[in-house]
């Protein structure tokens, strides 16, 4: 068949594998693959290998990085494959054309192969079903055929095909060199939910068993023959040049083999400076190579720029952009400031390749199959089909693994040594040399009418850009920064944009005005909601303390046109005894959130912090109720640990966490003065499901704002202290 | 040259005698489930046991370790039979997982030495970092795990 006669979206082709097997899949790159049998499954675009062992390994778009979306996106291939759990395996899928988000048919926020916005299950809903039901319709082809029977005698089940009316049945491996010589349907039936045996139901996730055991494979545990290790320094001032090393005191070092300059780059997301790459035996080696060379870097972009400065920069843009003159019963004149973060994944930035003249082999923990093959493109020079891309499990990414500097060092160093290489980021390199979620100040002036609902609702915010905007000319034009646009309470920005907020408030105008440092920035969980959710529930809080009006109570005023927003607040009100007598000194805070805003099935948060501060001024955290609607909940346990440990990881960025520069230079290098939340902060998690029939809306990201006005909010409740700026830290509570 | 002793085996290392036990049980051994996250010993993600104490293999050196029992996360149960184990799963306590060998090896260690742990026991004793937040689970699998072990 031509290429040109195939619908994308639906047409599966199958195949058998050398050994005996079954490889469902489509290729359309190369269609001379296809009719080989020998295909081995990195040429194919293929989904589903079935071995004659029974064993099933599914090949998934996804990068897992302890969403288990290996696991969810297993359940919805297996679901409609009827396969036996017990032997589906999962690999994330090598870069081909099949994989692109894009081609899912699905709701999804970017078009390449790559992971992110809390898409993966609700985007793939519909193709992953589609290729396990069109799989499972070829086995009972293949077992109708052999037992010389129609296909309606024939049922499959837990892994195998029986024949309704004899004892018979036949086992997918079994089957599957038979099932490998079919066409697939175009149109396979779907199952009925009731017909669910994993959907809906907390499968036990994948890689657990291996992750308490000590086998399971991060990026950082890549191990290849004749493989080095390499510790890579770049300049601390973000931009700058590499000026003098001493080669041969590095060289010096047992072990060490190589000295290796990495050029500077300039991506998307900000621009890394000159860096230098020593090689050696072992990553300790490298590291002590590095460490004796006495690197010395000169200039950048962020030269003078301090943590004062960047205040001052983002207040005086606010005031560029004007104060309006409200006139009302009650104005409301505040301002609000978060910092910049780090992401502090536990896993520090790691890539591994092996780069020879006419191949080029990368294991890269990343959420982006796509920039990783290009950053392979660009250093090698090799075309797409030389060049394979394993992504890795990831050891924690939040949006952090997915840009292209770190591995892009791995192939120039592996090119230039001609051997393999890991090139491992020390905690102190990955500290200093993040994508920041972005410092941002906002400033908001509300006037009240008698009712006390707002009558005029001015905002200006000012917040680091991202490079984007300087790549890209027309991003400019319209002032439009996608990685820090807001959507705060908004009546559409400034494109008319079709989906409006769920607060109905009259008289919102808002500006916003991208400011560059230089500090690069990049998306941390769950952008731009990270920074506007505290923004809009903190000053929807003010404003419900101006009009003395509940907190529960005002909110719902504004929430006319969203029955699921306004049920979701009104669960969480109840679950957490919203308004019941609470222990002196104790105090409540409630905020909502959805997510991905500007779609129009969205998953809906609401959130209830219960706080009190100690004698010695200390918040402590005691409560956060969760409500969360995402449609079917595909794996219930996965939602719930999403919502957990979103709010752990809001609640200590909320409480500790910040990035300050000085001399131009990122202060923090490492956990003792990057603090992160540890066990003994974490309060008592409740998270309720609501129960619905709609498809899958995202998880990953909707938990982690609201719980940050949810405890400024709560602190207010308690103690009647507004903190407007972040982190929480050593601000007077009380 | 350093004999080093872990999960009952004997490894001859020929590696400078100051190199942090991390890196050589990762590296040179080839161990990979103890993981590097600081070098500092503040997140505890390479926690080891050097005989029952909980020990942050990046802050201490071969040399100070040579001839002594080392433990692993490999070297609880490969079937993942020991109770903190079967506990974990249970509570399906990890997301990326990274962080898990260490906290599994400090939570063996805490049971150890506290085979009943109050929650204030597993506040002070568990201060390995989880960025994925998967602190609520952790301290629901110590007190299954404690109870397993009880009823044992």
């Amino acid at each position: 068949m031509k290429n040109s006669n195939m619908k994308r979206r639906t047409f599966l082709k199958v195949t058998t594998v050398a050994g005996g097997g079954l490889l469902v899949g489509c290729s359309f790159s190369s269609p001379k693959l296809m009719s080989t049998p020998q295909a081995s499954k990195e040429e194919l675009g293929m989904w589903v290998r079935i071995n004659t062992d029974n064993k099933i390994t599914l090949i998934l778009p996804s990068s897992e990085m302890g969403q288990q979306v290996h696991t969810g996106q297993a359940m919805l291939v297996a679901e409609e494959l009827e396969a036996d759990w017990k032997t589906i395996q999962v690999v994330t899928a090598h870069v081909n054309e099949e994989f692109k988000r894009s081609s899912s048919g699905g709701p999804h926020h970017s078009s390449s192969q790559g992971t992110g916005g809390s898409s993966s299950i609700m985007g793939w809903w519909e193709k992953l079903r589609h290729v396990g039901a069109s799989t499972r319709e070829m086995l009972i082809e293949a077992a109708a055929q052999k037992w010389g029977v129609s296909v309606s005698e024939c049922e499959a089940k837990n892994g195998s095909i029986h024949h309704l009316s004899s004892d018979r049945k036949l086992s997918y491996g079994q089957l599957a060199s038979t099932a490998g010589k079919l066409s697939p349907p175009d149109n396979p039936t779907l199952k009925n939910p009731a017909q669910y045996r994993f959907l809906g139901k907390s499968m036990p996730k994948l890689h657990t068993p291996s992750i308490v055991n000590g086998t399971a494979q991060y990026g950082i545990d890549v191990r290849r023959p004749g493989m080095l290790f390499a510790a890579v320094r770049q300049s601390p001032v973000f931009g700058g040049q590499l000026k003098s090393y001493d080669e041969a005191a590095a060289k010096a070092v047992t072990g060490v083999e190589a000295v290796v300059p990495i050029p500077r780059g300039r991506f998307a997301f900000g621009s890394t400076g000159d860096g230098i790459a020593v090689v050696a035996d072992t990553t300790w080696n490298a590291q002590k190579g590095l460490e004796a060379m006495d690197v010395k870097f000169v200039g950048g972009d962020t030269l003078g720029l301090n943590s004062s400065k960047v205040s001052e920069k983002l207040k005086s843009s606010l005031n560029d952009m004007g104060k309006v003159d409200v006139q009302a019963v009650k104005v409301l004149e505040v301002e609000y400031e978060v910092p910049f973060l780090h992401h502090a994944t536990m896993e520090p930035l790691n890539c591994t390749a092996d780069v020879s003249t006419d191949s080029c082999r990368v294991w890269v923990p990343s959420q982006k199959q796509d920039d990783c093959m290009e950053a392979a493109k660009e250093v090698t020079g090799l075309s797409q089909d030389k060049i394979q891309i394993h992504t890795m499990m990831m050891g924690g990414s939040f949006g952090r693994k997915s840009t292209k500097e770190y591995v892009k060092q791995a192939l120039i160093i592996s090119k230039f040594i001609q051997k393999p290489v890991q090139v491992i980021w020390s905690r102190e390199e990955d500290t200093q040399h993040g994508t920041y979620r972005p410092a941002s100040m906002s400033r908001f002036q509300i006037g009240l009418g008698k009712d006390g609902k707002p009558i005029q609702w001015e905002n200006q915010i000012a917040q680091q850009s991202s490079k984007m905007l300087n790549q890209v000319p027309p991003l400019r034009w319209f002032n439009f920064d996608p990685m820090t646009y807001p959507a705060s309470v908004h009546d559409g920005i400034i494109f008319n944009l079709p989906k409006k907020h769920f607060y109905k408030v009259e008289g919102v105008k808002m500006s916003h005005t991208p400011v560059d440092f230089g500090v690069p920035v990049g998306s941390w969980r769950s952008p731009p909601n990270i920074i506007n959710v505290f923004y809009t529930e903190s000053v929807m809080d003010e404003l419900a303390h101006l009009a003395e009006i509940d907190p529960l109570e005002y909110r719902i005023k504004f929430i006319t046109e969203s029955p699921k927003h306004k049920a979701v607040l009104e669960q969480v009100a109840k679950q957490a005894g919203w308004g019941t007598p609470l222990p002196e000194g104790h105090g409540r805070g409630i905020a909502i959130n959805d997510w991905f805003p500007l779609d129009e099935d969205v998953t809906v948060v609401a959130q209830v912090a219960e706080v009190s501060i100690t004698n010695r001024g200390k918040l402590k955290v005691h409560r956060v109720d969760c409500v969360v609607d995402c449609g079917l909940a595909v794996n219930p346990d996965s939602v719930k640990a999403q919502m957990e440990g979103s709010i752990i990881m809001g609640m200590s960025a909320a409480m500790f966490e910040e990035i300050t520069i000085e001399k131009g230079q990122v202060e923090q290098s490492n956990f003792d003065d990057y603090r992160i939340a540890k066990l003994r902060d974490a309060p008592e998690i409740n998270v309720t499901i609501v129960e619905s029939e709609a498809s899958p809306t995202g998880v990953g990201e909707p938990g982690v704002s609201p719980i940050v006005p949810a405890l400024t909010n709560a602190i207010f409740a308690a103690t009647g202290k507004r903190i407007r700026k972040l982190p929480i830290g050593r601000q007077k509570l009380v | 040259m350093t004999e080093l002793k872990i999960n009952g085996k004997v490894h001859q290392v020929n590696v400078e005698e100051d190199t942090p036990l991390l890196w050589a049980i990762r590296d040179t051994v080839g161990l990979t489930g103890t993981k590097y996250g600081c070098g500092i010993q503040q997140c505890g993600a390479c926690t080891v046991l050097i005989g029952k104490r909980p020990v942050r293999s990046c802050g201490i050196t071969l040399g100070e370790v040579a001839g002594k029992d080392i433990t692993t996360i490999e070297g609880l149960s490969p079937e993942t039979r020991h109770p903190v184990q079967k506990a974990w799963i249970a509570e399906q306590v990890p997301q990326c997982g990274y962080c898990q060998s260490g906290q599994i090896m400090a939570a063996v260690s805490l049971l150890e030495r506290k085979p009943n742990p109050t929650d204030k026991d597993i506040d002070r004793g568990m201060l390995n970092l989880c960025r994925c937040g998967t602190y609520t689970r952790v301290r629901k699998a110590i007190h299954r795990a404690a109870q397993m072990m009880t009823e044992a």
